[in-house]
């Protein structure tokens, strides 16, 4: 369906007067196939190429060399453009800003709209496309689905959007669909209800998936792997082979799945002698197979320990009885809870279940309807309390670095924190300096326009802006997300050394479960508003698949875990409440008869 | 307080008035408007005020849902008008600061505020009971919009609630760094608002190469040759919607002479 030869695509860089500045090889000799009903994945570090391959097939960028053709047609003839533009439908990475309607309806019909569909078949295509992109039940179409089509877009959840975007490239009858990163912003729930559907769409319907991603987890479903680095195909192959172990994928700043991580912990330690798994499903029966007297009849899952950290009234942070809400709404209910100095403590729940808005109440950035935050013993919300003094006290780091960066430069917008609070010019530029030199920036960035900055190193100046505050406290809103695996590791290294060398206090909100498996020890959970856990790591991701023992309550724990806990069901008597890989494994041979 | 904005804010229910045309509803907004403007009289208001009421009821549109959304504006109205109660000559009693009151004053007030409040309400009950797209389509043909205005139109209503919820995330972002927005003389926090605009700025371009792609992606070329989801036709509730807004007016425009 889509034949690549010799790809090769340049970005120039220009100043004001126009004159060429720079040259960036952005892609160079990429030979691509995608055969008809195929599903390929692509991955490759931030600033791979990847993003510009994915234009490409959509004909958004047109490459200058080589030949691209897509379902038989020239993609550098301009004839073709609404040819290929129809045939091969884009689902970008941020759900935020690439909807354009205001309801669902008008924002599923919008491409079809364009194609100049009749329009009783318009309303036809947006019902169907809406039933296959998951947004809607199957056959719902009898008990309104008119009411769901009539939502307005920002009224839904990012997962939801997303499916949304998917929906409207259904409605244009795509022969491809492209996906640009486009889990990259969602929880785990939504990221895995997206893979699920577009493998839906690949069996039932035939179309050509296309998934362009860093999350290795996913690639497991692709039937070819491409890898791209520094604009050039590296590698190619079906999964057996891209993560084979001379595949030297940490080279190419990737990481491996976990599951083929635990795979060969298992086979170092010969519990298994099969090369070839790639699912949690498939090592439990190889294990059964291979180890049949290891398994027992009657083997239940342990209770979990509904544990709740006692309130330590003295401890650093208190929250006591926190209540908010918006209008009638409540987001938050009676929440309680203390972090005392030192911790590294991790806050998970879906979207939407009010993690940031908690947080977000401890430097009084909101106001509680009722209940009480205290930090040292002071309450937060309290006259005469000196906020600026609080402020620098914690630091929070949002989520988008694009919402915090302001500077002109990488050095002026560390600068803005100490300046605020009133420290002198001299001791404001030490502070920066020495801020930028902990987030593990080169001294060469201080001159550095913002944007001209990566993902990565715009995330690591958020945090700079915000560590030049010298606080004891730190909160991070999901400070991995939209790295790749490289990036991630440097990150969380960073906050280890913030944390066991600077002895801040981390609080942290993730929806990435093996960061937080290896790195917290403490787990806060939230669950429609409520606290429903807060205590030992472990035992709360047991808790949290006990709670809901289905595939989504799978999603939100460690890999590890979900392994272990299938054994147990099949009758392995092994203990399931542990993180580690490690010692996951070793729990697994000591069963072993 | 961003939260609480809701003007141009589609309010989704099934009721009459969301399913009339666009067109009339533009039109009908108009009218009553103009009939705001002709004459300040107790019958003619009244009127207008039932009028309202039951544009309302018909709507299905919660009037606290309303009041919420319009709160600031209203404020702003009403201590606007509140000037005429001192400026307007006539006799009165009460002087507050070398201020008098005076009843004719009392009343131009009154009149000032019943006339913007139902002009803001029966504005904003159009936009809570038309989605921005069958807006921009009805504004497109009472108008003579090219395709590629109202477009424009449709983006910029989609994204005002995107861009306030991003102005509140960016203000938190630099108040934990200790910036502050209530403290200060006016000159001190325009600087600080300054640095606020300068990353929604960047972000807005940003999001608007972005979504310009993701048109592109969807084989937008303009508007021409395009279809519509939901194509403008009217039907018998709309013609009887256009008598009932011509009978109104001609009450108004007697109540305003007769009175």
């Amino acid at each position: 369906m889509i034949k690549i030869r010799d790809l090769a695509f340049e970005y120039f860089e220009r100043d004001e007067e126009g004159n060429l500045t720079d040259m960036i090889n952005a892609i160079r000799g990429i030979n691509f196939d995608a055969r008809k009903g195929e599903f390929i994945g692509v991955c490759g570090k931030n600033g791979s190429g990847k993003s510009t391959f994915a234009r490409i097939l959509n004909r958004l960028l047109v490459p200058i060399e080589g030949t691209v053709i897509i379902g038989g047609k020239d993609a550098l003839d301009e004839d073709n453009i609404l040819d290929i533009r129809k045939a091969v439908g884009m689902v970008f990475q941020n759900p935020d800003d690439q909807l354009i309607g205001s309801v669902v309806s008008e924002d599923v019909a919008f491409g079809a709209e364009n194609l100049s569909v009749a329009q009783e078949e318009l309303w036809e295509r947006v019902i169907t496309a809406v039933e296959q992109a998951g947004l809607v039940a199957y056959g719902a179409r009898a008990d309104g689905v008119e009411k769901y089509v009539d939502r307005r877009i920002n009224e839904l959840s990012g997962g939801e959007k997303q499916k949304v975007a998917i929906a409207g490239v259904l409605a244009m009858k795509p022969q491809c669909i492209v996906l640009d990163e486009s889990t990259s912003m969602l929880d785990p729930k939504s990221r895995l209800e997206i893979i699920k559907t577009m493998k839906e769409l690949n069996e039932k319907l035939g179309i050509t998936i296309i998934m362009i991603t860093h999350m290795m987890e996913e690639l497991l479903v692709a039937d070819t792997i491409y890898l791209l680095h520094q604009g050039k195909l590296v590698a190619k192959g079906r999964k057996e082979s891209i993560f084979s172990k001379d595949s030297k994928l940490f080279d190419y700043g990737l990481d491996y799945p976990e599951i083929v991580k635990i795979r060969e912990i298992l086979l170092e330690n010969n519990v298994i002698r099969d090369k070839s798994l790639f699912t949690v499903e498939g090592i439990v029966a190889r294990i059964k197979k291979e180890h049949p007297y290891s398994f027992e009849l009657g083997v239940k899952l342990p209770a979990p320990m509904p544990e709740h950290k006692k309130i330590d009234p003295v401890n650093a942070i208190l929250v006591d009885k926190l209540s908010c809400g918006y209008g009638k709404k409540k987001v938050l209910e009676d929440i309680s809870f203390s972090v005392g100095k030192g911790e590294y403590v991790a806050v998970v729940g879906a979207t939407g279940t009010g993690k940031s808005t908690l947080l977000q109440h401890i430097p009084a950035l909101l106001k509680p309807m009722s209940g009480t935050v205290y930090v040292d013993g002071i309450d937060v919300n309290d006259r005469t309390t000196d906020i600026q003094a609080l402020r620098c006290k914690i630091g929070y780091v949002f989520q988008y670095a694009s919402q915090q960066l302001f500077g002109k430069n990488v050095y002026e917008d560390v600068v803005f924190g100490p300046r605020n609070v009133g420290v002198s010019e001299v001791e404001a530029e030490k502070r920066a300096y020495e801020a930028i030199k902990l987030v593990g920036l080169p001294d060469d960035i201080y001159d550095m326009p913002i944007n001209k900055l990566s993902g990565g190193q715009r995330k690591r100046v958020a945090l700079a802006g915000v560590l030049a505050m010298k606080p004891e406290y730190l909160i991070l809103d999901e400070p991995t997300s939209g790295l790749d695996p490289v990036g991630k590791t440097e990150m969380l290294d960073i906050i280890d050394a913030l944390h066991n060398e600077a002895g801040i206090t981390i609080i942290m909100v993730s929806h990435d479960v093996e960061t937080i498996a290896t790195r917290a020890d403490r787990l806060i959970v939230l669950d429609g508003g409520n606290l429903s856990y807060d205590g030992d790591v472990a035992m709360g991701f047991y808790k949290q698949w006990c709670d809901g023992q289905d595939e989504t309550a799978m999603s939100n724990i460690p890999v590890i875990m979900q392994l272990l806990i299938k054994l147990r069901l099949a009758g392995m008597p092994v203990d399931c409440v542990e993180t580690d890989m490690a010692r996951g494994v070793e729990n697994i041979i000591k069963c072993l008869r | 307080m961003l939260k609480d904005i809701t003007l141009g804010q589609y309010y989704s229910t099934d009721s009459l008035l969301h399913r009339l045309d666009p067109r009339l509803k533009i039109r009908a907004t108009i009218a009553y408007i103009i009939l705001l403007l002709l004459d300040r009289n107790v019958a003619l208001f009244g009127m207008l005020t039932v009028v309202f009421v039951v544009a309302v009821f018909l709507s299905r549109v919660p009037l606290g849902h309303m009041i919420r959304g319009t709160r600031g504006i209203l404020i702003v109205v009403v201590l606007c008008s509140a000037i005429n109660i001192f400026t307007t000559p006539g006799t009165g009693g009460v002087s507050i600061l070398g201020l008098t009151a005076t009843s004719a004053g009392l009343i131009k007030f009154g009149f000032v505020v019943w006339r913007m409040v139902l002009m803001i309400f029966m504005s904003s009950l159009l936009m809570y009971t038309t989605t921005p797209t069958e807006l921009t389509d009805g504004l497109e043909k009472c108008f003579h919009l090219s395709g590629n205005v109202a477009m424009g139109i449709t983006i910029a209503m989609r994204f005002l609630s995107v861009l306030s919820q991003e102005l509140d995330r960016i203000m938190k972002a630099q108040e934990a760094r200790g910036a502050s927005f209530h403290k200060g003389g006016p000159v001190k926090r325009l600087k600080a608002m300054s640095k606020v605009l300068v990353p929604l700025f960047q972000n807005s371009i940003d999001r608007a190469g972005n979504l310009g792609e993701a048109m592109d992606a969807r084989c937008y070329t303009g508007g021409k040759g395009r279809t519509k989801l939901r194509p403008l036709v009217y039907d018998t509730k709309d013609v009887v919607g256009y008598v009932v807004v011509l009978v109104v007016m001609a009450l108004g425009i007697y109540l305003a002479i007769r009175f």
